[in-house]
């Protein structure tokens, strides 16, 4: 697969938390709406930002998961949570500098961005084009 | 593939296995069902709880058939499986049985045993009735943690979840793994707003430096920056402050460039 990277460009973002919505439903469970791996936040007026997983590459929270639950998908270089290894302990959420891991209320399983194994549906759904995965 | 490929039989249907694959492996692979109550992808097999015995054969077996646990079974030539049938479901509900005795108290097992259609326990109740299954889960998550802090002790009826010499365990960190993976809730810990309380122990809690939220207790702060090679500063700031943070330093730098 060529190799695709997310883009982000806050000047563009109105804080419409479309992209919120969209990955809540993407990863939602049983129907019921997940907890939503990008944030959007209005921090100052007229000034909105996006943010996700930078999928680091000397990521913190791969080394720091003691079970080896997080690893990367090598067709789309996202860093992906195996939820079946995963034991809850939640390192990789406080070891993250940019917090952007988080956890399920049921099981404390650890969910963070995989890009929609390469089709982000925040990407589909961005009015502004905030949001690029080219 | 250097790996040498591996068929057998699961309900009749055919499979490829890796050598070193278990039973158990090669059937959630597949999407075939086979209840589990001690097993963990991340953990080693244990096969304390028997829950998920499954029947195997072989052409060269002469007839022969046997129940083994699927969690430990590793794949070979030729095996044929079963998953489901009356002598599975026997013992299946034979196991639970015994753990209704033991654990009268316990709503999983309860739930568990209902669904297998055991509802009351034809066994003696126990005379001292736990919560704890002795699935184990709780010593390999330790083990995996790198910590070793707590063990099984004694054998047969006797055999426990038990801390060295039944005092506060030196090698505990605190990280509460043991409580969070228990199925039955059996481990307790408790967190105030600035200790953890667990295995006897009272641990210091370190509290983030932006809110004052406790994150972690300090032994296990020191414990997992020495074992991941990460600095201190990695630790001592919680989820929800690290993302804030960011998106502050992410408005400056923009209207940093605003100016320029």
């Amino acid at each position: 697969m060529e190799e695709k990277t997310m883009i982000i460009t806050p000047s563009r973002c109105t804080a419409c938390r479309t992209c919120e919505l969209a990955c809540s439903f993407q990863h939602s469970v049983n129907g019921k709406p997940g907890i939503p791996r990008i944030r959007a936040l209005m921090i100052a007026e007229n000034d909105g930002h996006v943010l996700t997983c930078f999928q680091c590459d000397d990521a913190a929270c791969v080394k720091v998961c003691p079970v080896e639950a997080l690893g990367r998908n090598d067709d789309t270089a996202a860093i992906e949570v195996n939820a079946d290894r995963c034991i809850g302990c939640g390192l990789c959420s406080i070891a993250c500098p940019f917090g952007h891991i988080s956890h399920e209320t049921h099981g404390n399983i650890a969910v963070k961005c995989n890009l929609c194994q390469g089709r982000p549906a925040c990407v589909t759904f961005c009015p502004t084009k905030t949001l690029e995965y080219k | 593939m250097s790996e040498k490929t591996i068929n057998l039989e699961i309900n009749g249907r055919f499979f490829q296995a890796a050598e070193g694959q278990t039973v158990l492996d090669v059937a959630r692979r597949e999407g075939i069902e086979i209840p589990t109550l001690c097993h963990h992808d991340a953990l080693e097999p244990f096969g304390a709880c028997r829950i998920c015995l499954v029947e195997i054969t072989h052409k060269n077996w002469k007839g022969w058939s046997g129940l083994v646990t699927a969690c430990l079974y590793p794949v070979e030539e030729g095996l044929q499986v079963t998953t489901e049938n009356a002598e599975i479901a026997k013992a299946r509900r034979t196991m639970l049985d015994l753990l209704l005795a033991r654990c009268p108290g316990s709503d999983k097992i309860r739930r568990l045993a209902a669904a297998q259609g055991v509802t009351k326990t034809s066994f003696k109740k126990a005379a001292h009735p736990t919560t704890c299954i002795l699935c184990g889960l709780c010593v390999r998550v330790c083990a995996v943690k790198g910590a070793n802090a707590i063990d099984t002790s004694g054998r047969g009826i006797g055999k426990k979840i038990a801390i060295p010499f039944r005092q506060p365990p030196p090698d505990c960190i605190g990280c509460a793994s043991c409580a969070h993976i228990c199925p039955t809730d059996t481990i307790r810990c408790e967190d105030t707003g600035t200790g953890r309380k667990i295995w006897g122990h009272s641990f210091e809690m370190v509290a983030c430096e932006a809110c004052g939220k406790p994150i972690l207790p300090r032994k296990q702060m020191e414990f997992e920056a020495a074992r991941s090679k990460l600095d201190e500063s990695y630790f001592s700031v919680c989820a929800d402050c690290s993302q804030a943070k960011t998106f502050k330093t992410i408005g400056t730098a923009f209207d940093m460039e605003g100016v320029q």
